[in-house]
């Protein structure tokens, strides 16, 4: 349903960061976007939600398209109404409003009041914490909270394609696990596809159907997460773990630096 | 005791005027995070606009009313297309500079066009004092009065409980953010525009009903700069009650204390309060505190 095609991103007119980039998304697919920091997966997003715009970004070449048609010179608030919504990293809020408000501003788009609160009731569902504490300010929400609550924004536009920056970023082990469930969960009753930016390649790999690796502005691999998680390099540098049962000596240790290309 | 009284009715009635400005003030900001420096020239229009269909053609009080409106109502919003718009996701300190030229700019436009003149509305409210026990209101101030009430309450309603209000509170918070939920941040920022202005022409023809049109009054703006800003800047119940306590403050205290000082003192004591208030509490007397995470 989301395709980018050979894309190339450049900030205020000279830094390019994206350098040829082409990813695909299929309608009710998990998809995981791997890679370090720097490497370019938030910009990858922000092209696709069109926030590149208000950055000094700029497609300059490539295309992405959504649902057959070009997204790429569209501006966000369209996006988000032909169907993608982004959930950016960090976690922003409406600080000063409730968690309630929060969640309302999420449906700015739509004007169907009744299914409106119906929907809001089913984030509930999902996030339960939410539920209890909905007339909150939301600034004073903890990590975990908070991630919950950009999620339940993003779901009430109910979006066809939702772009998860992070979700795991600075919580617990068993928070994310949390999360990922409901992520998961969200995927399979709404039938919302996404794509999830992560750095915990892990659970990112174990709940995804796809996957991506990215290293300075381009794809280095991808494939099935099954079978990337199989992958030695995989292994390697995103799992850290070696071959079992072996001594590692630091002798042996490849430092993908001296690879010259990724083996999949 | 009477004497207090009838002065503390006077500077009520004054202090609603400064309300009314700040009101215009903190709507833009309350919906774009924008200070706005250039609201006093764009009260001062919305006087100058009424009177040229008042006073000027000699229309009838709602025929002059409706065109006012209209052209202060334009006039925010090309102000918003021309200068503000380019600047939407830019930092907010360019904005504010903007207004400044703004201000700067039609200043010109007025003092060119009064060339020094002064001009004065003919009546358009019932004339007549109220007399309760000995302390005289008079009824065209009552009137405006009530107004200012009366549209303080249906503003504040309207940012409360409607989704425009929801959507122009969050934009306030995060342009970006704003954005990426579906908001048009585009159109919030037109539409506070033109209600701020319309805020602003009522400002301006109830300012007009007890004073003069002339070159100084734009300069009602820095008035209700200073009542918006010890409000919070944020709060609309803020600018009503800092407006009413400026009118207060600088009634009383020129009955009061001029004989004794020599004058003068309604000119300082809108600096006097905004220092008290900024001193006791920074964000204003009903400002949102910013949010720290511990």
């Amino acid at each position: 349903m989301l395709t980018l095609n050979n894309i190339e991103v450049i900030y205020s007119d000279v830094i390019l960061v994206l350098k040829g980039v082409s990813l695909d998304v299929k309608e009710g697919n998990i998809v995981a976007l791997l890679g370090a920091n720097g490497a370019g997966k938030t910009t990858a997003l922000k092209s696709m939600s069109g926030l590149l715009k208000t950055e000094l970004g700029e497609v300059t070449d490539g295309t992405i398209e959504f649902e057959g048609k070009r997204i790429d010179r569209k501006i966000p608030e369209e996006i988000v109404r032909m169907g993608i919504v982004q959930v950016m990293e960090g976690r922003p809020l409406f600080e000063q409003l409730t968690v309630e408000e929060n969640i309302k501003v999420g449906a700015y788009s739509r004007n169907d009041t009744i299914e409106i609160k119906k929907d809001m009731e089913e984030v509930y569902q999902y996030f339960p914490i939410l539920g209890n504490m909905r007339h909150r300010i939301s600034g004073y929400l903890s990590g975990g909270e908070r991630q919950m609550l950009v999620m339940g924004r993003g779901l009430m536009a109910r979006p066809k394609l939702m772009l998860l920056d992070e979700p795991s970023l600075g919580l617990s082990p068993t928070l994310v696990k949390e999360i990922f469930r409901i992520i998961e969960l969200i995927n399979k009753e709404q039938n919302t596809s996404i794509l999830v930016v992560e750095q915990n390649a892990f659970v990112a790999l174990s709940i995804s159907d796809h996957a991506y690796v990215m290293e300075n502005g381009r794809i280095v691999l991808d494939g099935p997460s099954s079978k990337l998680k199989e992958n030695e390099d995989i292994k390697e540098f995103y799992l850290g773990l070696s071959q079992v049962g072996k001594r590692k000596s630091y002798k042996d240790v490849k430092h993908y630096k001296r690879r010259k290309r990724w083996l999949s | 005791m009477i004497e207090f009284f009838q002065h503390a009715i006077t500077g009520l009635m004054i202090g609603s005027l400064y309300a009314l400005v700040a009101a215009g003030i903190v709507l833009v900001y309350k919906a774009t995070h924008v200070v706005s420096l250039a609201h006093g020239q764009l009260v001062a229009f919305g006087a100058l606009f009424f009177w040229l269909f008042l006073g000027g053609l000699g229309l009838p009080f709602w025929l002059s009313l409706v065109p006012a409106f209209v052209l202060t109502a334009l006039l925010g919003l090309l102000i918003e297309r021309l200068a503000l718009r380019p600047l939407i996701g830019q930092p907010l300190f360019a904005a504010f500079l903007m207004t400044f030229a703004i201000f700067i700019a039609l200043e010109g436009v007025f003092v060119l066009y009064l060339k020094g003149e002064t001009r004065t509305l003919p009546a358009f409210l019932p004339e007549g004092n109220l007399d309760i026990s000995g302390i005289s209101i008079p009824i065209n101030q009552l009137i405006s009065f009530c107004v200012a009430v009366l549209l303080f309450a249906a503003v504040s309603l309207l940012f409360k409980y409607t989704k425009l209000g929801l959507g122009m509170r969050a934009t306030a918070e995060d342009h970006r953010l704003a954005q990426s939920t579906g908001i048009i941040v585009k159109n919030i920022f037109s539409y506070i525009w033109i209600l701020s202005a319309m805020v602003a022409a009522v400002a301006g023809i109830a300012t007009a009903n007890v004073m003069d049109i002339y070159y100084m009054l734009p300069y009602i703006g820095i008035s209700g700069l200073i009542v918006a800003i010890c409000g919070g800047l944020d709060s609309l119940l803020g600018a009503l009650v800092v407006g009413l306590l400026l009118g207060f403050v600088e009634n009383v205290g020129a009955a009061y204390l001029d004989p004794l000082v020599g004058g003068g003192v309604k000119d300082v004591a809108a600096y006097v309060v905004l220092l008290a208030v900024l001193l006791i509490r920074p964000y204003g007397l009903f400002g949102l505190v910013k949010i720290e995470r511990i």
